[in-house]
């Protein structure tokens, strides 16, 4: 998101908003114009996390029900109404490919798919970026794979051909150094 | 444990990388203490910067049209037959289909039993849903043959509230569900409604309680009790 289309954005949250009310009573033509909307975000989203179109497709729908089933606990202090929605996607895909892995006993071996170069994209995103930029490089890639595609602590250490007790004190170290610059702003 | 190690378990919830018990737990934590639900909203309002890294994808075309499929039964939960709590479909292998035949041999057993391979020829391509209810026994079976362009239903224990009748569906991607036939016998064949193979693949089939005789709208009227996308079968 650029910062001129901030003003924009603002607008979007507050009709996403009400239409969620709307959904939230049952309308849904309002939960058709928000799939319109939102569909292609999330469906990225999934996509990243659980690879593969026929699983990402099932994993959208399951959240597109989960939305409409919660609309009516939808609250302004949930969040922006975006982030929400990405939320319940995101968690969605993560529980797919966390029991999947579960089940199988064994962590899937991926081609990892390059992180869309964190440095350059994530530095505009004020004070996100600013403070993700503190972070020791294998931090920083730690957060954003795990964010963005979902990685799991046994896929990061194969990534980064580490172990997974080093990965977790990466994590945590990345996480509170996070925290302690996003807490202070 | 410490607050600061549960605040990270928030951050590790948001971010994904508890394992699938530790979410598992997690989730059930955050259903007593409160705390938690603040801390995960905190830390997904801190990192949502980063979906905007995350390029958009357009999802599959019938996307939306299942969503409504499957959000549509919960809005009439009082007209629902019971015991029908779940929709899926699957892909068929031989192998279990077979399977899938013998398990059901118990629950099917005075049903006229459904060859497809009698009528179907070899070469032509064939479709096959299968509309699912609770604990994955398939209910009905629905096989379109485009040989011969038509479609048989086997209905294995579907059950019909008195009074009512099963009425099934087709919708192809993004159109009116255009009607089929009704299934009030355990085996039944009709016309297909489209002529092309390519408006089959990914169509959906939807299976509506309607009043004897049909819907007289030429629409749906009742709950959407089934729904199952079309799998090419070979």
């Amino acid at each position: 998101m650029s910062t001129t289309s901030l003003e924009n954005a603002a607008g979007d949250a507050s009709d996403l908003a009400a239409l969620i009310l709307r959904v939230s009573a049952g309308d849904e033509a309002a939960f058709q114009q928000i799939y319109e909307r939102t569909s292609a975000k999330l469906f990225g989203v999934v996509l990243r996390i659980v690879k593969g179109r026929e699983l990402a497709d099932e994993v959208l729908q399951d959240s597109y029900l989960r939305i409409w089933q919660n609309a009516s606990r939808y609250a302004p202090d949930s969040g922006r109404p975006m982030t929400w929605m990405i939320a319940i996607a995101r968690y969605a895909a993560i529980d797919v490919v966390r029991k999947r892995a579960h089940d199988a006993g064994y962590t899937p071996v991926d081609p990892p798919e390059p992180a869309a170069d964190p440095e350059r994209q994530i530095v505009v995103q004020d004070m996100l970026g600013r403070c993700l930029g503190r972070l020791a490089a294998p931090q920083l890639e730690c957060v954003v794979l795990a964010y963005c595609n979902g990685y799991s602590r046994e896929e990061l250490a194969r990534h980064f051909s580490a172990q997974v007790p080093t990965i977790k004190t990466w994590l945590h170290r990345a996480l509170s150094a996070l925290r302690a610059c996003l807490e202070a702003t | 444990m410490s607050d600061a190690d549960r605040s990270l378990d928030s951050a590790e919830y948001v971010l994904g990388t508890l394992g699938a018990t530790e979410r598992a737990e997690f989730e059930r934590a955050m259903e007593r203490e409160p705390r938690l639900g603040d801390e995960v909203r905190q830390w997904e309002d801190w990192l949502a910067g980063l979906n905007d890294v995350i390029p958009a994808v357009t999802p599959p075309s019938q996307s939306w049209a299942n969503i409504v499929r499957r959000v549509r039964p919960a809005a009439a939960p009082s007209d629902r037959p019971a015991g029908i709590t779940e929709l899926s479909s699957y892909r068929r292998s031989r192998a279990r289909w077979r399977v899938a035949s013998l398990a059901l041999g118990s629950l099917a057993a005075g049903l006229a039993l459904f060859i497809a391979s009698e009528h179907l020829r070899p070469q032509a391509p064939s479709y096959l849903a299968v509309v699912n209810r609770g604990g994955d026994l398939p209910a009905l079976i629905v096989e379109v043959d485009m040989a011969s362009n038509t479609v048989s239903i086997r209905s294995v224990a579907a059950e019909t509230p008195a009074d009512k009748v099963l009425q099934l569906w087709y919708i192809a991607g993004g159109q009116a569900p255009r009607s089929v036939g009704l299934l009030d016998r355990p085996e039944t064949r009709a016309a297909l409604p489209a002529s092309r193979t390519d408006q089959l693949a990914g169509a959906t089939f939807a299976v509506s309680v309607e009043p004897v005789g049909g819907s007289t709208t030429g629409a749906p009227t009742g709950p959407v009790v089934y729904s199952g996308k079309l799998f090419r079968d070979r």
